[in-house]
């Protein structure tokens, strides 16, 4: 399964930019596709598309979203088991421990490393083994 | 398809050519992922009677069933091939990261066989896998390596780097392979096949996800493993050693339980253990000739807990792991940023060799993570080159003036240094303490301590006689982790597995160096639970928690839609297992001739000391574990019954799954 992108794409290159694993490829004005090999479904592409021309695995057609409007992830400490799941499972590389703040042991828990590069698509929680990652709105980041 | 990726890479290195090899549901149904796909792989394409460094040997980097899913303890991979060491199956077993970057990069394994005309890495990212030149690092070692590797690779998301330093580019039989700047894939001499191969490193960058049909159940699952690791042994590390000398009571064994285990893994790592092994008789003295006697609690107590706590910097978990028995190291002086050293090099390089010198320790730690050696065989190697310095058997003309007493710091960090760049008495001395012997026509070879050629990690046998029977009929010989009689009350699998005995709270310790057939039963089951947790990415501290606090049958079938029962999954366990040793039986090694060294064994028995008089009748033992599994009892060849009743008869005559 992965998106696809429809005949209303205007060819404006704003999904190549943003799509971690380069699956999508097309001229500059001319309609692009998506390589399902490549899709990882993180939704990226619909969220920035500016004239909705990319259709969810389910056929359904993906939500432009203002980037400021797009979901963070927030951590609890008390259930993270600090196990690294969500580090390695990030398909852009904006997570990462932090330096444990002097915590006895110096046990060291994830955070948001580059909030700019998070492309909000949840691969985080959705993998994280103890529910110790929630997705909310930017607003609601500490 | 879930859980596995349903497929694996095959390289050329020969050739240079690069090629995916697909799998159906029923191929991982019968040999789950791991190391039972690889025994699946290697079984059939490795040739009768390979060469370990010659290019029909095969070098398989796998991951796990349960890797990548939302499960705990999940993160191990695999080397495994044919090891140049034992000339048997070959496996290194190793956390960080990696398994998940396999998956990542769409495969269950990756596997390369041939010889490169010259130096390469294989780097897969998005848009697929190639070989490159590694003509620039051959020389460097496995930090440096890895270092230039992430940053020249350094995209959208982290690489997973595998990487050989000199001692694997020497063709050092007990090199071991690097990942995430230390941790080793150390043991069965695989570092080796990768130099031999010209393969430098494995630089992995892919991002596929991996799915799991049940997420949901897989958390639920997953809170009671989480919350009992959470305990925090309430104990102060001097009591560490105390906790050794009850038990060496040498009459009463108590039941062992994992969470007390788990919670001093949890608070110091594996090196918690160390002053309780020394005074236990777990942790082998002076080459396994000596006792706490001669490394005295004044000794150990450089390498305590709480010594070695003060030098951590952070704690180190591998991935999925809710433990974090791992730990980073400052840099201090000439000892290099590093991880910890864990129990078994601490040990191999403390109480083995008698050197109470911390600092030593870790700097030996640092060179041999660097270069790429294994630690458990190059302590053991180093002891027994200082016993046969001691016995006259070599001197100091033979060691280039080095001064190999007991206990001479200087001298064994010179001895390593050498080892690492093949110097003198080091070259020879890099290829384990068996092939030494050989090489220097040294004939009495009681000071050598392996198990079918591989040196014996530091848990002696003398103390649980089960370390003993493993490290024999195991298919990778010498092994600590494939089996023990104390790991057999902590996996409680009498819990989950119909027809298994449940050892009582207290029994006799004497009682269990007795061959009996529930020994064997026992033993088979522990053997059993072995592969089938290598098969599915999970990491052995993980599973001494217990089989019913652990859902690892629950987990597999969360994760893959089936509905297997634990019988069944302890039937693959088996197959794995018994198709190992049909590797072995493939490649010309005879099973009965898989011997622990004497010394190891008690013959003859220590005279004083935790063990003394504790002696080992491995063939009696052997006996009941054969017979259990369906092996014949007097070769250990798998009977063609068992062949037949485990569905490996279409493999072994060659006609495929």
């Amino acid at each position: 399964m992965a998106f696809k992108i429809t005949e209303a794409c205007q060819g404006c290159q704003a999904c190549v930019r943003i799509c971690p694993t380069q699956a999508i490829s097309g001229e500059n004005k001319e309609v692009h596709s998506i390589n399902p090999q490549r899709c990882i479904e993180c939704g990226a592409c619909g969220r920035v598309c500016p004239f909705q021309a990319i259709l969810t695995p389910e056929g359904h057609l993906a939500e432009h979203m203002k980037r400021t409007e797009w979901l963070s992830p927030v951590f609890d400490h008390k259930t993270c088991v600090s196990c690294g799941l969500c580090i390695i499972s990030c398909p852009v590389n904006c997570l990462d421990l932090d330096d444990h703040n002097g915590r006895i042991p110096p046990e060291s828990y994830p955070f948001l490393k580059r909030p700019n590069d998070c492309i909000g698509c949840g691969n985080c929680e959705n993998v994280c083994p103890v529910s110790a990652i929630k997705m909310v709105e930017p607003s609601r980041v500490k | 398809m879930s859980g596995f990726m349903g497929k694996i890479l095959w390289v050329d290195l020969t050739t240079q050519t690069i090629e995916e090899e697909k799998f159906s549901e029923e191929i991982y149904k019968d040999y789950l992922s791991g190391m039972g796909l690889a025994a699946y792989l290697l079984y059939q394409r490795i040739p009768e009677h390979a060469d370990p460094l010659g290019p029909e040997n095969i070098i398989g980097f796998v991951s796990g069933l349960l890797t990548g899913t939302p499960s705990l303890f999940t993160g191990r991979w695999m080397a495994v091939g044919k090891s140049p060491l034992t000339k048997t199956w070959g496996d290194a077993n190793c956390g960080g990261y990696l398994s998940l970057s396999i998956k990542r990069c769409g495969y269950d394994g990756i596997f390369l066989t041939g010889i490169s005309p010259k130096p390469v890495y294989l780097y897969i990212g998005p848009k697929g896998a190639e070989l490159r030149d590694a003509s620039d690092l051959w020389g460097k070692d496995t930090r440096q390596t890895e270092s230039i590797l992430r940053e020249r690779h350094n995209g959208k998301r982290i690489p997973g780097v595998a990487c050989i330093g000199q001692a694997g580019e020497n063709c050092s039989l007990i090199a071991g392979i690097s990942h995430d700047h230390g941790r080793m894939a150390a043991r069965s001499g695989l570092g080796a096949v990768m130099g031999s191969k010209k393969l430098k490193a494995l630089v992995l960058a892919g991002v596929k996800p991996v799915h799991a049909v049940d997420v949901e159940k897989m958390r639920v699952l997953n809170h009671k493993p989480a919350k009992l690791t959470r305990f925090r042994l309430p104990v102060p590390d001097w009591a560490m050693s105390w906790l050794g000398k009850i038990l060496r009571n040498p009459y009463i064994s108590l039941r062992m339980d994992g969470i007390l285990y788990l919670s001093i893994l949890r608070k110091w790592g594996t090196v918690g253990l160390n002053q309780t092994s020394v005074e236990w008789g777990d942790a082998p003295v002076k080459n396994w000739s000596g006792t706490y006697s001669d490394f005295t609690e004044k000794d150990s107590k450089f390498i305590s807990p709480g010594i070695i706590y003060k030098w951590e910097e952070q704690k180190y978990h591998c991935l999925a792991c809710p433990l974090g028995c791992g730990g980073e190291l400052r840099a201090t002086g000439e000892i290099p940023e590093n991880h910890k050293p864990e129990y078994e090099t601490t040990l191999a390089f403390s109480g083995l060799v008698l050197n109470n010198n911390w600092e030593s320790v870790m700097l030996i730690n640092g060179m041999l993570n660097c270069a790429g050696m294994d630690s458990i065989s190059a302590g053991g190697t180093v002891a027994t080159a200082i016993e046969w310095y001691e016995q006259g058997l070599i001197t100091k003309e033979d060691t280039g003036g080095l001064d190999l007493s007991w206990g001479n710091t200087k001298s064994i960090i010179e001895l390593v240094r050498r080892m690492i760049t093949r110097e003198g008495i080091g070259d020879i001395l890099a290829d384990g303490s068996k092939q030494a012997a050989k090489n220097l026509h040294i004939r009495d070879t009681e000071a050598v301590v392996t198990a079918g050629g591989s040196e014996m990690a530091m848990h002696d046998p003398r103390m649980d006689a089960g370390f003993g029977l493993h490290a024999s009929v195991d298919p990778t010989p010498g092994r600590h982790t494939t089996g023990a009689f104390m790991y057999y009350d902590m996996y409680r699998l009498w819990t989950r597995v119909k027809g298994l005995p449940k050892p009582t709270l207290l029994y006799s310790k004497k009682k269990t160096f007795v061959p009996t057939a529930e020994m064997g039963r026992k033993s088979v089951a522990m053997s059993e639970y072995m592969n089938l947790y290598n098969a599915l990415g999970v990491c052995m501290f993980g599973t001494h928690l217990g089989a019913d606090r652990l859902p690892l049958f629950e987990w597999a079938n969360a994760v893959t839609g089936w509905d297997l029962t634990p019988e069944d999954y302890m039937q693959i366990g088996r197959r794995i297992l018994t198709l190992r040793q049909m590797f072995n039986v493939k490649q010309g090694i005879k099973p009965s001739e898989i011997r622990v060294s004497s010394r190891a064994l008690g013959l003859p028995p220590l005279n004083s000391g935790p063990n003394k008089g504790n002696h080992i009748d491995l063939d009696g033992m052997r006996s009941f574990y054969w017979s259990a599994v369906g092996w014949n009892i007097e070769t250990g060849i798998p009977t063609p019954e068992t062949i037949k009743a485990l569905g490996l008869d279409g493999i072994i005559n060659g006609e495929g799954a």
